[in-house]
Protein backbone atom coordinates (compact mmCIF):
# COMPACT_ATOMS: atom_id res chain seq x y z
CA UNK A 1 0.00 0.00 0.00
CA UNK A 2 3.05 2.43 1.06
CA UNK A 3 4.60 1.38 -2.31
CA UNK A 4 1.18 2.29 -3.92
CA UNK A 5 1.47 5.83 -3.06
CA UNK A 6 5.25 5.97 -3.01
CA UNK A 7 6.11 5.02 -6.63
CA UNK A 8 3.59 8.13 -8.45
CA UNK A 9 5.28 10.47 -5.91
CA UNK A 10 9.05 9.35 -6.71
CA UNK A 11 8.10 10.16 -10.40
CA UNK A 12 6.57 13.31 -9.19
CA UNK A 13 10.17 14.20 -7.60
CA UNK A 14 11.50 12.84 -10.89
CA UNK A 15 9.68 15.21 -12.91
CA UNK A 16 10.94 18.22 -10.92
CA UNK A 17 14.42 18.33 -12.24
CA UNK A 18 13.39 17.99 -15.56
CA UNK A 19 13.83 20.91 -17.77
CA UNK A 20 11.06 22.85 -20.00
CA UNK A 21 11.97 24.24 -22.55
CA UNK A 22 9.90 26.07 -26.14
CA UNK A 23 7.26 24.04 -24.63
CA UNK A 24 8.46 20.97 -24.13
CA UNK A 25 9.87 18.91 -21.68
CA UNK A 26 13.45 18.01 -21.75
CA UNK A 27 15.04 15.09 -19.60
CA UNK A 28 18.06 17.15 -18.46
CA UNK A 29 18.60 16.97 -14.60
CA UNK A 30 18.42 20.87 -13.75
CA UNK A 31 17.51 22.69 -10.48
CA UNK A 32 16.12 25.64 -11.76
CA UNK A 33 12.78 24.91 -11.49
CA UNK A 34 13.64 25.24 -7.61
CA UNK A 35 15.47 28.56 -7.73
CA UNK A 36 13.11 30.11 -9.60
CA UNK A 37 10.18 28.70 -7.72
CA UNK A 38 12.10 30.09 -4.50
CA UNK A 39 13.57 33.56 -5.33
CA UNK A 40 11.09 34.70 -8.25
CA UNK A 41 8.47 37.00 -6.15
CA UNK A 42 5.60 35.74 -8.17
CA UNK A 43 5.63 32.06 -6.43
CA UNK A 44 6.37 33.73 -2.92
CA UNK A 45 2.88 35.50 -3.87
CA UNK A 46 1.32 32.37 -4.37
CA UNK A 47 2.62 30.64 -1.16
CA UNK A 48 1.65 33.75 0.79
CA UNK A 49 -2.18 33.47 -0.73
CA UNK A 50 -2.71 30.29 0.15
CA UNK A 51 -1.22 30.24 3.92
CA UNK A 52 -3.47 32.98 4.17
CA UNK A 53 -6.69 31.71 2.97
CA UNK A 54 -5.95 28.56 4.68
CA UNK A 55 -5.33 30.70 7.88
CA UNK A 56 -8.42 33.27 7.56
CA UNK A 57 -10.52 29.63 6.99
CA UNK A 58 -9.24 27.71 9.69
CA UNK A 59 -10.08 30.79 12.08
CA UNK A 60 -13.21 31.28 11.03
CA UNK A 61 -14.00 27.51 10.75
CA UNK A 62 -12.63 27.64 14.78
CA UNK A 63 -15.21 30.67 15.45
CA UNK A 64 -18.32 29.17 13.85
CA UNK A 65 -17.04 25.79 14.99
CA UNK A 66 -16.67 25.87 18.47
CA UNK A 67 -19.94 27.69 19.55
CA UNK A 68 -21.84 25.12 17.59
CA UNK A 69 -19.66 21.88 19.06
CA UNK A 70 -20.88 23.55 22.49
CA UNK A 71 -24.49 23.93 21.59
CA UNK A 72 -24.15 20.15 20.55
CA UNK A 73 -22.73 19.06 23.55
CA UNK A 74 -25.20 21.76 26.37
CA UNK A 75 -28.45 19.97 23.99
CA UNK A 76 -30.11 18.10 27.16
CA UNK A 77 -32.44 16.26 24.69
CA UNK A 78 -30.79 13.11 22.72
CA UNK A 79 -33.35 13.84 19.93
CA UNK A 80 -32.75 17.29 19.23
CA UNK A 81 -29.06 16.42 19.73
CA UNK A 82 -28.77 13.47 17.22
CA UNK A 83 -30.69 15.64 14.52
CA UNK A 84 -28.44 18.55 15.05
CA UNK A 85 -25.48 15.90 14.75
CA UNK A 86 -26.31 14.67 11.30
CA UNK A 87 -27.65 17.94 10.24
CA UNK A 88 -24.07 19.28 10.62
CA UNK A 89 -22.34 16.03 9.31
CA UNK A 90 -25.01 15.96 6.56
CA UNK A 91 -23.47 18.39 4.09
CA UNK A 92 -20.60 15.99 3.70
CA UNK A 93 -22.63 13.56 1.51
CA UNK A 94 -23.06 16.30 -1.08
CA UNK A 95 -20.70 16.67 -3.53
CA UNK A 96 -18.09 19.66 -2.96
CA UNK A 97 -19.10 21.06 -6.85
CA UNK A 98 -22.35 21.27 -5.74
CA UNK A 99 -22.02 22.65 -2.68
CA UNK A 100 -19.75 25.40 -4.45
CA UNK A 101 -22.33 25.83 -6.37
CA UNK A 102 -24.98 26.36 -4.41
CA UNK A 103 -22.33 29.05 -2.88
CA UNK A 104 -22.05 30.85 -5.95
CA UNK A 105 -26.18 30.60 -6.76
CA UNK A 106 -26.22 31.67 -2.69
CA UNK A 107 -23.76 34.99 -2.74
CA UNK A 108 -23.95 36.48 -6.65
CA UNK A 109 -25.09 39.94 -7.01
CA UNK A 110 -29.06 38.77 -7.68
CA UNK A 111 -28.93 36.20 -4.98
CA UNK A 112 -30.82 36.11 -1.84
CA UNK A 113 -27.48 37.37 0.40
CA UNK A 114 -27.48 40.47 -1.55
CA UNK A 115 -31.63 40.74 -2.20
CA UNK A 116 -31.63 40.29 1.95
CA UNK A 117 -29.06 43.02 2.44
CA UNK A 118 -30.86 45.53 0.03
CA UNK A 119 -34.02 44.79 1.21
CA UNK A 120 -32.82 45.66 4.57
CA UNK A 121 -31.47 48.73 3.34
CA UNK A 122 -27.87 47.64 4.83
CA UNK A 123 -26.54 47.86 1.38
CA UNK A 124 -27.38 50.93 -1.30
CA UNK A 125 -26.30 48.91 -4.50
CA UNK A 126 -25.45 44.93 -4.52
CA UNK A 127 -22.01 43.74 -2.64
CA UNK A 128 -18.96 41.94 -4.96
CA UNK A 129 -19.46 38.38 -2.73
CA UNK A 130 -18.45 36.11 -4.72
CA UNK A 131 -15.55 35.15 -7.29
CA UNK A 132 -13.13 36.46 -5.06
CA UNK A 133 -11.23 35.81 -1.68
CA UNK A 134 -14.74 36.58 0.24
CA UNK A 135 -16.65 33.70 -1.57
CA UNK A 136 -13.66 31.14 -1.52
CA UNK A 137 -13.28 31.38 2.27
CA UNK A 138 -17.39 31.30 2.91
CA UNK A 139 -17.86 28.36 0.82
CA UNK A 140 -14.17 26.59 2.22
CA UNK A 141 -15.72 27.58 6.02
CA UNK A 142 -19.13 25.62 4.94
CA UNK A 143 -17.36 22.62 3.42
CA UNK A 144 -14.76 22.26 6.31
CA UNK A 145 -17.44 22.82 9.52
CA UNK A 146 -18.10 19.33 10.08
CA UNK A 147 -14.76 18.29 10.48
CA UNK A 148 -14.18 21.06 12.87
CA UNK A 149 -17.04 20.73 15.33
CA UNK A 150 -16.89 17.10 15.72
CA UNK A 151 -13.25 17.10 17.08
CA UNK A 152 -14.17 19.57 19.64
CA UNK A 153 -17.54 18.01 20.54
CA UNK A 154 -15.27 14.95 20.97
CA UNK A 155 -13.17 16.55 23.16
CA UNK A 156 -16.14 18.48 25.07
CA UNK A 157 -17.56 14.87 26.06
CA UNK A 158 -14.65 13.30 27.48
CA UNK A 159 -14.32 16.35 30.02
CA UNK A 160 -15.45 15.10 33.80
CA UNK A 161 -18.89 17.04 34.61
CA UNK A 162 -17.31 16.99 38.22
CA UNK A 163 -14.75 19.01 37.54
CA UNK A 164 -17.03 22.10 36.22
CA UNK A 165 -19.24 21.45 38.95
CA UNK A 166 -15.86 21.97 41.68
CA UNK A 167 -15.33 24.95 40.16
CA UNK A 168 -18.59 26.27 40.26
CA UNK A 169 -19.01 25.23 44.03
CA UNK A 170 -15.79 27.11 44.45
CA UNK A 171 -17.27 30.27 43.26
CA UNK A 172 -16.44 30.73 40.20
CA UNK A 173 -19.35 32.23 37.48
CA UNK A 174 -20.15 30.46 34.19
CA UNK A 175 -17.48 32.72 32.40
CA UNK A 176 -14.52 31.85 35.01
CA UNK A 177 -15.64 28.06 34.61
CA UNK A 178 -15.54 27.85 30.72
CA UNK A 179 -12.33 29.93 30.34
CA UNK A 180 -10.34 28.15 33.33
CA UNK A 181 -11.92 24.42 33.52
CA UNK A 182 -14.15 23.83 30.20
CA UNK A 183 -12.20 25.34 27.46
CA UNK A 184 -8.41 24.30 28.04
CA UNK A 185 -9.60 21.09 28.58
CA UNK A 186 -11.07 21.41 25.22
CA UNK A 187 -8.08 22.48 23.87
CA UNK A 188 -6.92 19.10 21.92
CA UNK A 189 -10.36 18.76 19.85
CA UNK A 190 -9.95 22.53 18.90
CA UNK A 191 -6.10 21.66 17.74
CA UNK A 192 -7.30 18.46 15.92
CA UNK A 193 -9.99 20.53 14.06
CA UNK A 194 -7.44 22.96 12.98
CA UNK A 195 -5.06 20.57 11.75
CA UNK A 196 -8.14 19.31 9.82
CA UNK A 197 -9.22 22.66 7.93
CA UNK A 198 -5.99 23.83 7.50
CA UNK A 199 -4.44 21.25 5.50
CA UNK A 200 -7.49 20.76 3.84
CA UNK A 201 -7.63 24.16 3.45
CA UNK A 202 -4.15 24.40 1.94
CA UNK A 203 -4.80 21.81 -0.75
CA UNK A 204 -8.25 22.56 -1.95
CA UNK A 205 -8.87 23.04 -5.34
CA UNK A 206 -12.54 22.74 -6.09
CA UNK A 207 -13.84 25.39 -4.29
CA UNK A 208 -11.19 28.30 -5.41
CA UNK A 209 -11.22 27.19 -8.98
CA UNK A 210 -15.07 28.12 -8.64
CA UNK A 211 -15.43 30.51 -6.62
CA UNK A 212 -11.60 32.60 -6.93
CA UNK A 213 -12.97 33.71 -10.07
CA UNK A 214 -9.56 33.58 -10.96
CA UNK A 215 -8.51 36.27 -8.26
CA UNK A 216 -7.73 33.83 -5.99
CA UNK A 217 -4.63 32.06 -7.43
CA UNK A 218 -3.42 29.23 -4.68
CA UNK A 219 -0.66 26.65 -5.16
CA UNK A 220 -3.31 23.94 -6.02
CA UNK A 221 -4.69 26.11 -9.16
CA UNK A 222 -1.33 26.85 -10.12
CA UNK A 223 0.06 23.13 -9.98
CA UNK A 224 -3.24 22.65 -11.99
CA UNK A 225 -2.50 25.19 -14.67
CA UNK A 226 1.24 24.02 -15.18
CA UNK A 227 -0.05 20.41 -15.39
CA UNK A 228 -2.57 21.38 -18.10
CA UNK A 229 0.39 23.86 -19.54
CA UNK A 230 1.85 20.34 -19.81
CA UNK A 231 4.80 22.32 -17.88
CA UNK A 232 5.34 19.35 -16.11
CA UNK A 233 8.64 20.57 -14.13
CA UNK A 234 6.61 23.35 -12.41
CA UNK A 235 3.92 21.60 -11.56
CA UNK A 236 5.95 18.94 -9.63
CA UNK A 237 7.95 21.93 -8.02
CA UNK A 238 4.79 23.47 -7.11
CA UNK A 239 2.88 20.32 -5.71
CA UNK A 240 6.37 19.44 -3.59
CA UNK A 241 6.23 22.82 -1.93
CA UNK A 242 2.52 22.01 -1.62
CA UNK A 243 3.55 18.32 0.27
CA UNK A 244 6.22 20.15 2.29
CA UNK A 245 3.73 22.92 3.79
CA UNK A 246 1.28 20.57 4.61
CA UNK A 247 4.26 18.06 6.03
CA UNK A 248 5.40 21.08 8.44
CA UNK A 249 1.64 21.81 9.19
CA UNK A 250 0.84 18.68 10.44
CA UNK A 251 3.97 18.14 12.46
CA UNK A 252 3.14 21.92 13.84
CA UNK A 253 -0.05 20.85 15.06
CA UNK A 254 0.57 17.93 16.28
CA UNK A 255 3.35 19.59 18.41
CA UNK A 256 0.79 21.44 19.91
CA UNK A 257 -1.44 18.63 20.01
CA UNK A 258 0.70 16.80 22.58
CA UNK A 259 1.55 20.43 24.33
CA UNK A 260 -2.40 21.39 24.47
CA UNK A 261 -2.53 17.68 26.11
CA UNK A 262 -0.48 17.70 28.62
CA UNK A 263 -2.41 20.63 29.99
CA UNK B 1 -27.26 14.33 28.62
CA UNK B 2 -24.71 12.93 32.23
CA UNK B 3 -24.94 17.24 33.04
CA UNK B 4 -27.02 17.93 35.14
CA UNK B 5 -28.06 21.70 33.91
CA UNK B 6 -29.11 23.47 37.17
CA UNK B 7 -29.75 26.57 35.09
CA UNK B 8 -32.75 24.95 33.00
CA UNK B 9 -35.51 26.10 35.03
CA UNK B 10 -34.65 30.09 34.08
CA UNK B 11 -32.49 30.60 30.69
CA UNK B 12 -30.05 32.69 31.40
CA UNK B 13 -29.36 35.07 28.50
CA UNK B 14 -26.15 33.20 27.29
CA UNK B 15 -28.31 30.10 26.76
CA UNK B 16 -30.72 32.09 24.41
CA UNK B 17 -27.49 33.32 22.75
CA UNK B 18 -26.27 29.89 22.05
CA UNK B 19 -29.75 28.90 20.91
CA UNK B 20 -29.82 31.37 18.39
CA UNK B 21 -26.18 31.04 16.97
CA UNK B 22 -26.82 26.83 16.88
CA UNK B 23 -30.10 27.86 14.39
CA UNK B 24 -27.97 30.53 12.35
CA UNK B 25 -25.30 28.25 11.61
CA UNK B 26 -28.08 25.90 10.87
CA UNK B 27 -29.27 27.97 8.12
CA UNK B 28 -25.53 28.72 6.86
CA UNK B 29 -25.10 24.99 6.78
CA UNK B 30 -28.73 24.18 5.00
CA UNK B 31 -28.81 27.48 2.64
CA UNK B 32 -26.05 26.49 -0.20
CA UNK B 33 -28.25 23.59 -0.59
CA UNK B 34 -31.52 24.79 -0.51
CA UNK B 35 -30.69 27.44 -2.37
CA UNK B 36 -29.55 25.21 -5.42
CA UNK B 37 -33.31 23.11 -4.95
CA UNK B 38 -35.19 26.74 -5.37
CA UNK B 39 -32.60 28.01 -8.29
CA UNK B 40 -33.53 24.64 -10.61
CA UNK B 41 -37.08 25.14 -9.91
CA UNK B 42 -36.26 29.24 -11.68
CA UNK B 43 -37.37 29.74 -15.24
CA UNK B 44 -34.47 32.44 -16.36
CA UNK B 45 -31.30 31.35 -16.95
CA UNK B 46 -29.10 33.42 -14.54
CA UNK B 47 -29.02 33.52 -10.88
CA UNK B 48 -32.14 36.17 -9.44
CA UNK B 49 -33.60 35.70 -6.41
CA UNK B 50 -36.29 35.25 -5.48
CA UNK B 51 -37.25 33.54 -8.99
CA UNK B 52 -39.93 35.98 -11.07
CA UNK B 53 -41.33 32.18 -12.53
CA UNK B 54 -41.07 28.85 -11.29
CA UNK B 55 -41.11 26.12 -14.32
CA UNK B 56 -39.26 22.79 -14.74
CA UNK B 57 -37.76 23.89 -18.12
CA UNK B 58 -33.95 22.66 -16.81
CA UNK B 59 -35.19 19.07 -15.42
CA UNK B 60 -36.41 18.84 -19.12
CA UNK B 61 -33.09 19.94 -20.20
CA UNK B 62 -31.20 17.93 -17.84
CA UNK B 63 -32.92 14.90 -19.11
CA UNK B 64 -31.88 15.77 -22.77
CA UNK B 65 -28.55 15.29 -22.29
CA UNK B 66 -27.18 12.23 -22.75
CA UNK B 67 -23.17 13.63 -21.29
CA UNK B 68 -24.68 13.64 -17.99
CA UNK B 69 -26.40 10.54 -18.07
CA UNK B 70 -23.31 9.04 -19.18
CA UNK B 71 -21.22 10.35 -16.55
CA UNK B 72 -23.42 9.33 -14.11
CA UNK B 73 -23.40 5.87 -15.14
CA UNK B 74 -19.93 5.78 -15.03
CA UNK B 75 -19.04 7.16 -11.49
CA UNK B 76 -21.79 4.81 -10.23
CA UNK B 77 -19.61 1.89 -12.06
CA UNK B 78 -16.47 3.61 -10.79
CA UNK B 79 -17.71 4.34 -6.96
CA UNK B 80 -19.18 0.71 -6.49
CA UNK B 81 -16.13 -1.13 -7.99
CA UNK B 82 -13.41 0.96 -6.37
CA UNK B 83 -15.18 0.46 -3.06
CA UNK B 84 -15.75 -2.85 -3.41
CA UNK B 85 -11.90 -3.07 -3.85
CA UNK B 86 -11.21 -0.64 -1.02
CA UNK B 87 -13.01 -2.54 1.47
CA UNK B 88 -11.75 -6.19 0.73
CA UNK B 89 -8.09 -4.83 0.93
CA UNK B 90 -9.19 -2.95 4.24
CA UNK B 91 -10.49 -5.60 6.18
CA UNK B 92 -7.85 -7.89 5.30
CA UNK B 93 -5.09 -4.99 6.38
CA UNK B 94 -7.02 -4.75 9.36
CA UNK B 95 -7.77 -8.25 10.23
CA UNK B 96 -4.08 -9.45 9.68
CA UNK B 97 -2.53 -6.13 11.81
CA UNK B 98 -4.72 -7.69 14.44
CA UNK B 99 -4.72 -11.60 13.55
CA UNK B 100 -0.91 -12.07 12.95
CA UNK B 101 0.74 -9.42 15.59
CA UNK B 102 3.18 -8.24 12.22
CA UNK B 103 6.43 -6.87 13.80
CA UNK B 104 6.45 -2.99 14.30
CA UNK B 105 2.05 -2.81 13.75
CA UNK B 106 2.62 0.65 14.88
CA UNK B 107 4.70 1.43 11.64
CA UNK B 108 2.73 -0.48 9.10
CA UNK B 109 -0.40 1.80 10.94
CA UNK B 110 1.96 4.64 10.45
CA UNK B 111 2.37 4.52 7.02
CA UNK B 112 -1.31 3.41 6.18
CA UNK B 113 -2.09 6.67 7.79
CA UNK B 114 0.50 8.96 6.75
CA UNK B 115 -1.15 9.55 3.28
CA UNK B 116 -3.88 11.94 5.11
CA UNK B 117 -1.07 14.69 4.76
CA UNK B 118 -1.20 13.74 1.09
CA UNK B 119 -3.15 17.07 -0.77
CA UNK B 120 -5.35 15.34 -3.28
CA UNK B 121 -4.42 17.24 -6.37
CA UNK B 122 -0.91 16.15 -5.77
CA UNK B 123 -1.63 13.17 -5.64
CA UNK B 124 -3.79 13.54 -8.46
CA UNK B 125 -1.04 15.01 -10.64
CA UNK B 126 1.50 12.68 -9.14
CA UNK B 127 -0.74 9.70 -10.56
CA UNK B 128 -1.21 11.27 -14.12
CA UNK B 129 2.53 11.65 -14.36
CA UNK B 130 3.25 7.72 -13.42
CA UNK B 131 0.46 6.22 -15.81
CA UNK B 132 1.47 8.24 -18.61
CA UNK B 133 5.49 7.61 -17.59
CA UNK B 134 4.40 3.71 -17.26
CA UNK B 135 2.04 4.16 -20.60
CA UNK B 136 -0.93 3.03 -18.19
CA UNK B 137 -3.14 6.39 -18.85
CA UNK B 138 -5.68 5.14 -21.22
CA UNK B 139 -6.30 2.17 -19.22
CA UNK B 140 -9.77 2.09 -17.08
CA UNK B 141 -7.85 0.68 -14.44
CA UNK B 142 -5.80 3.83 -14.12
CA UNK B 143 -8.63 5.16 -12.67
CA UNK B 144 -9.97 2.46 -10.27
CA UNK B 145 -6.43 2.67 -9.22
CA UNK B 146 -6.49 6.23 -8.50
CA UNK B 147 -10.08 5.80 -6.51
CA UNK B 148 -8.87 3.27 -3.90
CA UNK B 149 -6.03 4.86 -3.32
CA UNK B 150 -8.07 8.06 -2.18
CA UNK B 151 -10.62 5.65 -0.39
CA UNK B 152 -8.04 4.17 1.25
CA UNK B 153 -6.65 7.94 2.09
CA UNK B 154 -9.77 8.74 3.36
CA UNK B 155 -10.82 6.74 4.92
CA UNK B 156 -7.42 4.90 6.72
CA UNK B 157 -8.32 7.39 9.87
CA UNK B 158 -12.05 5.73 10.14
CA UNK B 159 -11.42 2.39 9.68
CA UNK B 160 -11.05 1.32 13.45
CA UNK B 161 -12.22 -2.35 13.33
CA UNK B 162 -12.98 -4.09 17.05
CA UNK B 163 -11.58 -7.17 16.60
CA UNK B 164 -11.59 -8.76 20.34
CA UNK B 165 -14.13 -10.69 20.24
CA UNK B 166 -12.64 -12.92 17.33
CA UNK B 167 -10.16 -14.23 19.73
CA UNK B 168 -12.14 -15.33 22.07
CA UNK B 169 -13.84 -17.36 18.95
CA UNK B 170 -10.74 -18.87 17.83
CA UNK B 171 -9.77 -19.84 21.66
CA UNK B 172 -13.34 -21.42 21.88
CA UNK B 173 -12.05 -24.01 18.87
CA UNK B 174 -13.76 -22.39 16.17
CA UNK B 175 -12.31 -22.20 12.70
CA UNK B 176 -10.87 -19.47 10.89
CA UNK B 177 -13.24 -19.12 8.41
CA UNK B 178 -16.20 -19.72 10.59
CA UNK B 179 -15.01 -17.07 13.00
CA UNK B 180 -14.46 -14.58 10.41
CA UNK B 181 -18.64 -15.29 9.00
CA UNK B 182 -20.01 -15.95 12.62
CA UNK B 183 -18.40 -13.96 14.78
CA UNK B 184 -16.17 -11.11 12.54
CA UNK B 185 -18.92 -9.99 10.19
CA UNK B 186 -21.35 -9.80 12.29
CA UNK B 187 -19.46 -6.81 15.05
CA UNK B 188 -17.47 -5.42 12.06
CA UNK B 189 -21.20 -5.40 9.92
CA UNK B 190 -21.52 -1.22 11.00
CA UNK B 191 -17.99 -0.22 11.00
CA UNK B 192 -17.78 -1.73 7.24
CA UNK B 193 -21.50 -0.22 6.14
CA UNK B 194 -20.63 3.10 7.07
CA UNK B 195 -16.95 2.70 5.76
CA UNK B 196 -18.99 1.62 2.11
CA UNK B 197 -20.88 4.75 2.07
CA UNK B 198 -18.06 6.81 2.90
CA UNK B 199 -16.01 4.90 0.40
CA UNK B 200 -18.68 5.54 -2.22
CA UNK B 201 -19.34 9.23 -1.45
CA UNK B 202 -15.27 9.41 -1.75
CA UNK B 203 -14.85 8.11 -4.98
CA UNK B 204 -18.61 9.95 -6.22
CA UNK B 205 -17.16 13.56 -5.28
CA UNK B 206 -13.54 13.21 -6.70
CA UNK B 207 -12.37 16.02 -9.16
CA UNK B 208 -8.86 16.93 -8.36
CA UNK B 209 -7.48 13.42 -8.61
CA UNK B 210 -9.69 12.42 -11.69
CA UNK B 211 -9.49 15.50 -13.41
CA UNK B 212 -6.93 14.43 -15.49
CA UNK B 213 -7.21 11.01 -16.35
CA UNK B 214 -10.75 11.41 -17.78
CA UNK B 215 -11.06 12.31 -21.60
CA UNK B 216 -13.56 14.42 -23.32
CA UNK B 217 -16.78 12.01 -23.57
CA UNK B 218 -15.54 9.72 -21.02
CA UNK B 219 -15.88 12.56 -17.94
CA UNK B 220 -17.15 11.15 -14.69
CA UNK B 221 -20.07 12.87 -13.10
CA UNK B 222 -18.13 15.48 -11.20
CA UNK B 223 -15.73 16.06 -13.54
CA UNK B 224 -18.32 17.03 -15.70
CA UNK B 225 -19.88 19.27 -13.90
CA UNK B 226 -17.00 21.34 -12.94
CA UNK B 227 -16.38 21.70 -16.66
CA UNK B 228 -19.83 22.28 -17.60
CA UNK B 229 -19.99 25.24 -14.81
CA UNK B 230 -16.62 26.47 -16.12
CA UNK B 231 -18.40 27.51 -19.14
CA UNK B 232 -22.05 28.02 -18.56
CA UNK B 233 -23.76 29.03 -14.98
CA UNK B 234 -27.84 28.00 -16.37
CA UNK B 235 -29.56 25.96 -13.26
CA UNK B 236 -29.08 22.61 -15.61
CA UNK B 237 -26.93 22.12 -12.83
CA UNK B 238 -29.22 23.02 -10.19
CA UNK B 239 -31.53 20.56 -11.49
CA UNK B 240 -28.62 17.73 -11.38
CA UNK B 241 -27.76 19.31 -8.21
CA UNK B 242 -31.29 18.90 -6.41
CA UNK B 243 -31.24 14.81 -7.41
CA UNK B 244 -27.65 14.77 -6.21
CA UNK B 245 -29.11 16.09 -2.75
CA UNK B 246 -32.04 13.74 -2.61
CA UNK B 247 -29.51 10.78 -2.96
CA UNK B 248 -27.98 12.75 -0.38
CA UNK B 249 -31.05 12.46 2.12
CA UNK B 250 -31.81 8.72 1.09
CA UNK B 251 -28.46 8.40 2.40
CA UNK B 252 -28.92 10.00 5.67
CA UNK B 253 -31.68 8.03 5.92
CA UNK B 254 -30.14 5.04 5.15
CA UNK B 255 -26.98 5.62 7.73
CA UNK B 256 -29.72 6.73 9.97
CA UNK B 257 -31.74 3.07 9.73
CA UNK B 258 -28.04 1.87 10.53
CA UNK B 259 -27.75 3.09 13.40
CA UNK B 260 -31.43 2.95 14.89
CA UNK B 261 -31.15 2.11 18.51
CA UNK B 262 -26.59 2.11 18.36
CA UNK B 263 -24.41 4.90 19.58
CA UNK B 264 -23.34 7.47 16.64
CA UNK B 265 -19.70 6.59 15.80
CA UNK B 266 -18.72 9.74 15.96
CA UNK B 267 -20.40 10.50 19.48
CA UNK B 268 -18.20 9.53 21.83
CA UNK B 269 -18.17 7.29 24.75
CA UNK B 270 -19.00 9.48 28.27
CA UNK B 271 -16.61 9.19 31.09
CA UNK B 272 -17.62 6.59 33.78
CA UNK B 273 -18.46 4.60 30.85
CA UNK B 274 -17.01 1.47 29.53
CA UNK B 275 -14.19 2.47 27.73
CA UNK B 276 -12.85 0.03 25.29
Amino acid sequence: MTYAFAAPLITFFEYSFYRFRRGRLEQVFTLDTYSRFLFDSYYHVVIYDTLRMATIVTLLSLAIGYPLAYALYRINRPAIQRWLALLIFSPILVSVVVRSYGWIVLLSDQGPVNWLLLRFGVLAEPATLVFNLFGVVISLTHVFLPFVVFPIFSSLTRLDPALKEAAEDLGANWWTTFRRVTFPLSLPGVVAGAQIAFTLALGAFVTPAMLGGGRVLVLPLQVYNATTDINWPVAAVGGMALLVISMVAVAAFNRLLKYSEAR
Amino acid sequence: MAVVNRSREIPPLRYVALGVFTVAASLFIIAPLAVVVLNSFNNVAYNVFPPEELSTRWYVNLFSQDVFYAAAGRSIVLAALSTGIALVIGIMAAYALVRYKLPAPDLIKASLLSPIVLPKIVLGVALFMFFVRIRMLDNYSSLLVTHVLVIAMVSASLANFDWTLQEAAMDLGAGPIRTFIRVILPQISLSVGISAVFAFITSFDQVETTIFMVRTGSNTLPVEMFLYLQKWQDPTIAALSTLLILFAIALVMLISLMLRGRRLPFLPQRPGEDTQ
